[in-house]
């Protein structure tokens, strides 16, 4: 990739889309974003940084940005603010614990000046674990549906399996090209 | 007139006369830019006399025991190895760019956590961490030969002037649109240039921090940029496919370099001013003449981009590093291509000479970098440790230590 390539994708060309995908540590995100590219998932490390991968999407060019969760990192989110065109917000529905702490992130995140009005998409992820919440459970207890500064959705999936992933990037296409 | 003094200069090598006349102390140098170690010295020290009124029969002796000392200086042993001496990971986001000042006992690193930081390279302490930018600090320089004070350029749109000894903030720069990606001091320190993503460069004056002028003409990015060795020209190298000739003093530009059919990567003056370089997205790379503005020759040989390209310290050779995962070692006057540097499994990013041209080390997302040599392009070692890709590398004055710059945020010294 080399900081010359960090520095193109600064830049981008009309069929280009930046999404920017941010959660809790441990959400998943780097794991829905190789899933996404078709890569091996198996040895999926914490983000200490950031991963960049491009991913083709009924023609259209989204380049992804999985930035690291962890909480001392977490203040830098904002460095990748600029340009973005969709959020994607990774939620770990098994971690009931950690759902108050996620709810914190993601309404910073909503008044955001530089990404008011930038379509929001919830994946509320590990919905193969057994005791993972459901998609209208993480609803009501986050209080999405007082979002309406922006389109958003919430779309249940699995990133180790898979499952709801393309469903998720078919919205978030859709709305991206809406606004 | 009368001499004072000698001074050395080894990379690349020359000898600095210091003088009196009517009073008043000056200095003029003697290039020996093609000083080898097989140079015949009495050959050498011959025409010197005969040129140079300033050293008369009885100075032979000295100035034969000065290019002794600079043929001793550009002879870098192949066989000595480098060993990682630390890891430094004070550093909490991918590194970006590095760079040591003249004298090698301090070196900058500059941050995704808005930082740039000041290490001891003899002891691998963090000396200072200059903290005040509100973005990914991308572009980072000391002001060689002097090296009191280092210069960030960030994506927060603005360049901080900052004492290297104390960390004390002179000035902040503001007027750029957008992000700072590339920057440099002329040599004499005293101008400030910076690059910008909104398509244009400014001249700043490093003492007040007051902008001079703004360089406008490119019609994309700015991503490289280059002063020649006497600060009266700068060349910026544009994703517009052109770079671009200034005049520093009245802030014109001169030419325009045409002809790549992709972005420029990054572009150089070679030591001596006539001529600069450039690299392309198209994979090729040029060489210009400066005063025509003419290309004097396209290099070829790469099967895809050039990411990155570097003349050697006197300006004889050159080298390109390409996402094709090889690098290639150019002779400058005729262009032919002198080695080919295989072995990265990866693209490689940047690459520079040592100061005696000897060596090349190259950069690799393979998380590796490879020392070379720049005659047979054999691999000499290979710098294995990083966990992630190395965006930036930079070999010491004296070539005997190198630093590596990561995504896996940390940085490593090596030495011999």
């Amino acid at each position: 990739m080399g900081l010359l390539t960090l520095l193109r994708k600064l830049k981008k060309s009309e069929k280009e889309f930046r999404i920017l995908v941010l959660g809790l540590d441990n959400a998943g995100k780097t794991t829905a974003l190789k899933k996404l590219a078709d890569e091996d998932i198996t040895h999926t490390m914490p983000t200490q940084g950031f991963n960049i991968k491009s991913v083709i999407h009924e023609g259209f060019k989204l380049n992804v940005w999985d930035i690291g969760g962890q909480k001392t990192i977490r203040p830098y989110w904002r460095n990748y603010f600029d340009q973005t065109d969709a959020l994607v917000f990774v939620i770990d529905c098994s971690d009931h614990r950690r759902m108050d702490e996620t709810g914190v992130e993601l309404n910073q995140l909503l008044d955001e000046e530089k990404l008011a009005g930038v379509p929001l998409l919830i994946f509320a992820n590990k919905q193969d674990l057994m005791n993972a919440m459901g998609p209208d459970e993480v609803t009501e207890v986050l209080g999405l549906t007082n979002i309406r500064d922006r389109a958003w959705h919430i779309q249940p999936c699995s990133a180790k399996t898979g499952e709801g992933l393309q469903g998720g990037m078919e919205w978030l296409v859709k709305n991206i090209n809406k606004s | 007139m009368k001499l004072k003094r000698f001074l050395l200069r080894y990379y690349p090598p020359g000898i600095i006369l210091e003088y009196e006349t009517n009073a008043e102390l000056k200095q003029k140098t003697i290039d020996l830019l093609d000083l080898t170690v097989e140079t015949d010295v009495e050959v050498l020290l011959n025409r010197i006399v005969r040129q140079e009124p300033l050293i008369t029969e009885s100075k032979r002796p000295h100035v034969r025991k000065l290019l002794y000392k600079l043929i001793e200086k550009q002879d870098c042993q192949e066989s000595q190895q480098f060993y990682l001496f630390k890891i430094l990971r004070a550093h909490i986001l991918p590194l970006t760019n590095c760079a040591f000042n003249k004298n090698g006992d301090k070196f900058i690193t500059g941050s995704y956590d808005r930082t740039c930081k000041v290490w001891n390279t003899l002891t691998g302490e963090e000396l200072l961490t200059l903290e005040g930018h509100k973005n990914v600090v991308y572009a980072i320089a000391f002001n060689n030969p002097y090296g009191d004070k280092v210069i960030t350029g960030s994506f927060d749109k603005t360049c901080k002037v900052w004492n290297s000894e104390t960390g004390e903030l002179y000035h902040t720069l503001r007027g750029h649109a957008t992000e700072i990606v590339c920057l440099s001091f002329n040599p004499q320190g005293s101008i400030i240039s910076t690059g910008s993503m909104d398509n244009t460069a400014k001249l700043w004056d490093t003492e007040t921090g007051v902008e001079l002028c703004t360089l406008i003409g490119h019609t994309a990015e700015i991503v490289s940029l280059s002063f020649n060795q006497t600060g009266d020209k700068l060349i910026t190298g544009s994703f517009d496919h052109t770079t671009k000739l200034w005049d520093v003093r009245s802030g014109r530009c001169i030419h325009t370099f045409q002809g790549h059919r992709g972005e420029i990567s990054s572009c150089q003056f070679d030591w001596e001013g006539g001529k600069c370089i450039t690299g392309s997205i198209d994979r090729t790379c040029k060489l210009w003449d400066v005063k025509s503005g003419q290309c004097i020759n396209t290099l070829r040989g790469h099967s895809d981009e050039i990411l990155d390209v570097s003349f050697n310290a006197t300006g004889s050779r050159l080298v390109t590093a390409s996402a094709d995962g090889t690098a290639r070692v150019y002779n400058t006057m005729t262009g032919a291509c002198v080695s080919i540097l295989v072995g990265h499994e990866g693209e490689i990013s940047k690459v520079c000479f040592n100061p005696q041209g000897t060596k090349i080390i190259t950069a690799s997302s393979d998380k590796t970098c490879h020392i070379w040599s720049s005659d047979t392009g054999e691999c000499l070692q290979i710098l294995e440790g990083h966990i992630d890709e190395i965006f930036s590398c930079a070999f010491n004055y004296e070539g005997d230590t190198i630093i590596t710059g990561s995504k896996d945020n940390t940085c490593r010294i090596w030495k011999c």
